[in-house]
Order: structure tokens, then C-alpha cells, then sequence
């Protein structure tokens, strides 16, 4: 199984789109997730993006980042079951109460963000770091700069995560430990984690910047890139069809 | 003591990393793991201290299983020295990541503070530096310390000379000697075949996740077949020796078996012979 983000070698569909098409295609996908509240449409473009993922064959790691969303989401909706009192009662509780639209506002955050980030996340698997940015610096005109800031960012992620598993391993081997049931003890002993994570964090953003510099960063252009990519006929249909399913949430949410 | 009985370890659980490893090792031991990159020896210490659980066979830390074991409960048994200080380091003061270790298991008593103070006159730190801010030498010293202060009866280190100076690891590996001497268990992976000859008392060599030598350091690292198996060189003295048994036929055994510079000054100096 493939580390958080990193590319995944194919060809499958997704693999053998144009990389910025591939980068629009995902962001249409999500504004069409926010765009509509309708739980019937997000369940029917959480289905697309998983079936997109396991037919490409990210069904492990789609898995993978599912769980990550839905724990996160899971907070979100709690917080939004908790806060927002709508619809026929069904609990009631001492500040208001827990109504059938609560559920139904709850349920759909959480398939909205799994069905919107799926999508996003699959561009990383099935697309090289330096394809995104050389493309996106190409095609859409991106300013290398901020191309390079963006990838940057992404590349830099599962580094910290591995950066924390050492640490946190590192800790545990003192006696710390991270295996507690209790939330509150845990969130405290994962604050002394941040030191050595910032500071190693702090270290190759240093060193990644300084071996750009003398790579002269400063130097590269648009033109600077040796590597075509051309838009197929596979690409132009993907972009069509990731329209029509964004005009399709403008229509839904649009009627209501 | 710690045993490895026929242990196969993976991290993902599909591929082996580790293959049927078995050894035993006695209290007061130093033992080297010596190996390429990859060759298994960091995963060796990872079950030592329960970091890691092996997929088959069992690791015993005094006759008690790992997987029986918390790592934190381990971390009383076993201190661990990362290979990258700036890993453990997390405090903000070196009196506090000294006093680290016993609030991570409910110790910092009175006597935890008089354990930190020793070992700070010990090393000379002053108490109330930034960690980071000392340079590469001292913080591993100090992440040496911070594990040293609970009194482990084994130390683990990983790589611990890696990034330092001559000067530095002198005095961190002069740490772990004396620590030996007072009757520490300690397992080192090290690379620098240098360190492994002047410090550790027995080798344990491996290769692709299996263990292809085990024995005193002087015989493991003049075995021709374990060095190429392992790719690994011999330290020089012991390279000299070897060219010398190789090349110069009734080569005096004191000369051919010398490991430290000093036997072998000693063994040429007393040799038969003309002299000047």
C-alpha cells in the first residue's frame, strides 16, 4: 500500500489523463459537492468518486482516506447535530435539541466531504508531483512560484506524518504512552510532540529552500519546462463530463 | 536477557523484513549489529523494545514475551537511543528533558531530581539550556542522558555515532563504555567498523533480514566470508593483521591475531627477527 499521497505507478483512466485536466476534473467535482446540499445527489457523487476509485484501482488507499474523512467529518456533524436545532424533535437536550434536519444537515457534511475529497486526493495517486507542477505551470499558467509552494506543501505532508510516527515512537520508547483511552490525557501528551516536529519541520523547509536557491528557483519560467502535455480527446471528455455534473448541482440546488 | 527465538518481523505485514533471527543476549553484553542498509538491524532493535511486534516467533525480554508487554512498560527495561536526537529531544530546558523520562512514567519524585542533578554534574550541562540551541554532539549526549538517568539495565542505540565528530563520538561511545563496565547491557547497530572494533565484545552480522554471523568481534570481523556477506569492512588494525596472515608465510600468531593497535605494536616489537 502506497504512503499517504505518494504516487501510485499505472494506466489506468485516471493515470492516462492530462495532468491539469486531471487537477480541474477534481476541482468541479468538489464545487459541485458544495454547491448542492442534496443528500440524494452527494450519495450519488460519493458513489461516482468511489467507483472511479476502485475502478482505477485505489481501493485500499481510498479506503484508507475514507476513514480519515469520516473521523474527521464525524466531528463536524456532532458539532452540527449539537448546535443546530432543525426539523421534528427527536432528542431533546438542555441548550435545544436534536431535530430530523439536524440528521439530515449531520449526514450530509459527512458525505459531502468524503465525496469531495476523494476525487482531490486521487489526482495525487495517479499523477507524478512534478507532472502536476510543470503542468499547472504550463497549461494553466500557474506561477511556478505558487506551483511549486502548492506541490511543496502536498510532497511535505507525509514526510511530518512520518516525522510523527518516528517521534511518537521515539517518546513511547521513553514511556510515554500514546495507547491511553483517555482523550484529554492523550491530546497532553501529544503537545511535547509538536517541539521536535516543529523544529525538524522547520529544518527542511530551511534546507529545501536553500537547495532550490542554489538550483536557481529564481530563475525558472514558463518555458523552462521540456515536458509537452498534450490534451487528448480522453481529457475533453472527462473536463465535459465534470461540467454537466456541476451545471447538474447548479440545477438541483437551484430548484431546491 | 534477551531472546530471540526463530523471529520473522514485517511492517506491513506482508513483506518480511526479518527471517527465523535467533540469538540470546546475556546481561552485561556488548553486542554489535554490523550490516548494510536494509540488512535488518534497526527492525532487530524495534522488537527489542517492543516497538514492534514480531509476525512469528517470540522476542523475550527476561523470559517475558513482547507482545505481553506495553513498549512503556518496556521503556523501564530498555532505553533507547534514536539515531536523530532532534527525534526525542522535546523539552525546553536540559533539566527537563532529563526529568522527561520519569514524568512519562509517573516517577518524578525527589529522587528523580537527584538522579537529574547527577547526571547533570556528570556530563557538565548547564540546566537551564535550550536543548536546541546546543550543537549536534551535545544534543545526542543529551538525548544519551535522558535515557541513561532512569537507569536502564539495557541501552539500545541506533546508529548513535552518525553526524558526529571524532571528538563527540569519543564521548559518547566513552559514556557507553563506562556504562558497560558498571554492568549495562548494551546493543548497538553501528556502521563504523572502527567504533564496533574498539567497543563491543561480541557481533551479531546480518544481511537481507537474516543473521549470517554471531561471535566475538575480533573473529567476525577477520572472517572473509561474513565481510563479504555482509559488505562490510574490517577496521584497519584488523585489515593489517589479515594482509600480513595472507602475505607473509609463518607470520608470528601474536601479529596475525592482534585487534587493537596496541597488540599489534606490541606483537611486531616482540616478533623474532633483525631489529635496528
Amino acid at each position: 500500500m502506497a504512503k499517504f499521497l505518494e504516487y501510485i505507478p499505472g494506466n489506468s483512466l485516471l493515470h492516462r489523463l492530462n495532468p491539469s485536466v486531471k487537477l480541474v476534473c477534481a476541482v468541479l467535482f468538489a464545487i459541485a459537492c458544495f454547491v448542492c446540499s442534496n443528500l440524494a445527489f452527494l450519495l450519488l457523487m460519493l458513489a461516482l468518486a468511489l467507483a472511479l476509485a476502485i475502478g482505477c484501482g485505489f481501493a485500499r488507499e481510498t479506503a484508507g482516506l475514507c476513514k480519515a474523512v469520516f473521523a474527521f467529518s464525524l466531528i463536524l456533524a456532532v458539532v452540527i447535530l449539537l448546535t443546530t436545532p432543525y426539523g421534528a424533535v427527536l432528542i431533546t437536550l438542555p441548550w435545544g435539541y436534536i431535530g430530523s434536519g439536524s440528521l439530515l444537515a449531520a449526514l450530509t457534511v459527512i458525505v459531502r466531504l468524503m465525496a469531495a475529497a476523494i476525487p482531490l486526493f486521487l489526482v495525487f495517486y495517479a499523477t507524478k508531483m512534478t507532472d502536476i507542477t510543470n503542468s499547472a505551470v504550463k497549461q494553466l499558467h500557474v506561477p511556478y512560484k505558487y506551483a511549486f509552494t502548492f506541490t511543496s506543501t502536498v510532497h511535505f505532508i507525509p514526510v511530518f506524518m512520518n516525522d510523527m510516527s518516528v517521534i511518537m515512537e521515539a517518546q513511547t520508547a521513553r514511556g510515554v504512552e500514546f495507547d491511553t483511552s483517555n482523550i484529554i490525557k492523550k491530546i497532553r501528551l501529544m503537545v511535547p510532540l509538536c517541539v521536535p516536529l516543529l523544529v525538524s519541520s522547520v529544518r527542511k523547509t530551511n534546507s529545501a529552500a536553500i537547495a532550490a536557491e542554489v538550483r536557481g528557483f529564481n530563475l525558472r519560467t514558463r518555458e523552462s519546462g521540456y515536458k509537452d502535455y498534450p490534451i487528448s480527446s480522453l481529457d475533453v471528455a472527462a473536463l465535459i463530463v465534470c461540467i454537466l455534473i456541476l451545471v447538474a448541482a447548479i440545477v438541483i440546488a437551484s430548484i431546491g | 536477557m534477551i531472546e530471540f527465538l526463530q523471529v520473522s518481523a514485517s511492517y506491513d505485514g506482508e513483506m518480511a523484513v526479518l527471517h527465523d533471527v535467533s540469538f540470546t543476549i546475556s546481561d552485561g553484553e556488548f553486542v554489535a549489529f554490523v550490516g548494510t542498509n536494509g540488512a535488518g538491524k534497526s527492525t532487530t532493535m524495534r522488537l527489542m523494545n517492543g516497538l514492534l511486534k514480531p509476525t512469528s516467533g517470540e522476542v523475550l525480554i527476561d523470559g517475558v514475551a513482547t507482545t505481553k508487554l506495553k513498549t512503556s512498560e518496556l521503556a523501564r527495561k530498555m532505553g533507547f537511543l534514536f539515531q536523530n536526537p532532534d527525534r526525542q529531544i522535546c523539552c525546553n530546558t536540559v533539566r527537563e528533558e532529563l526529568l522527561f523520562g520519569f514524568q512519562a512514567l509517573g516517577e518524578a519524585d525527589a529522587q528523580a531530581h537527584m538522579r537529574v542533578d547527577e547526571i547533570i554534574a556528570r556530563f557538565g550541562f548547564n540546566p537551564d539550556d535550550e536543548p536546541y540551541l546546543l550543537n549536534r554532539g551535545t544534543r545526542q549526549l543529551l538525548a544519551l542522558a535522558s535515557i541513561i538517568v532512569l537507569e536502564p539495565p539495557v541501552i539500545i542505540l541506533d546508529e548513535p555515532t552518525t553526524g558526529l565528530d571524532y571528538r563527540e563520538c569519543e564521548k559518547v561511545m566513552e559514556v557507553v563504555r563506562e556504562l558497560n563496565e558498571n554492568g549495562t547491557t548494551v546493543v548497538m547497530v553501528c556502521h563504523d567498523m572502527e567504533v564496533v572494533g574498539d567497543f563491543a565484545n561480541r557481533v551479531i552480522a546480518m544481511t537481507q533480514g537474516r543473521k549470517v554471523a554471531d561471535g566475538k568481534t575480533f573473529e567476525v570481523l577477520r572472517d572473509d566470508e561474513v565481510l563479504k556477506a555482509a559488505h562490510i569492512l574490517p577496521p584497519q588494525i584488523t585489515e593489517i593483521s589479515m594482509i600480513l596472515e595472507r602475505d607473509i608465510a609463518q607470520l608470528p600468531e601474536p601479529i596475525a591475531k592482534a585487534h587493537t593497535l596496541e597488540q599489534m605494536v606490541e606483537a611486531v616489537v616482540s616478533a623474532p627477527g633483525k631489529r635496528r
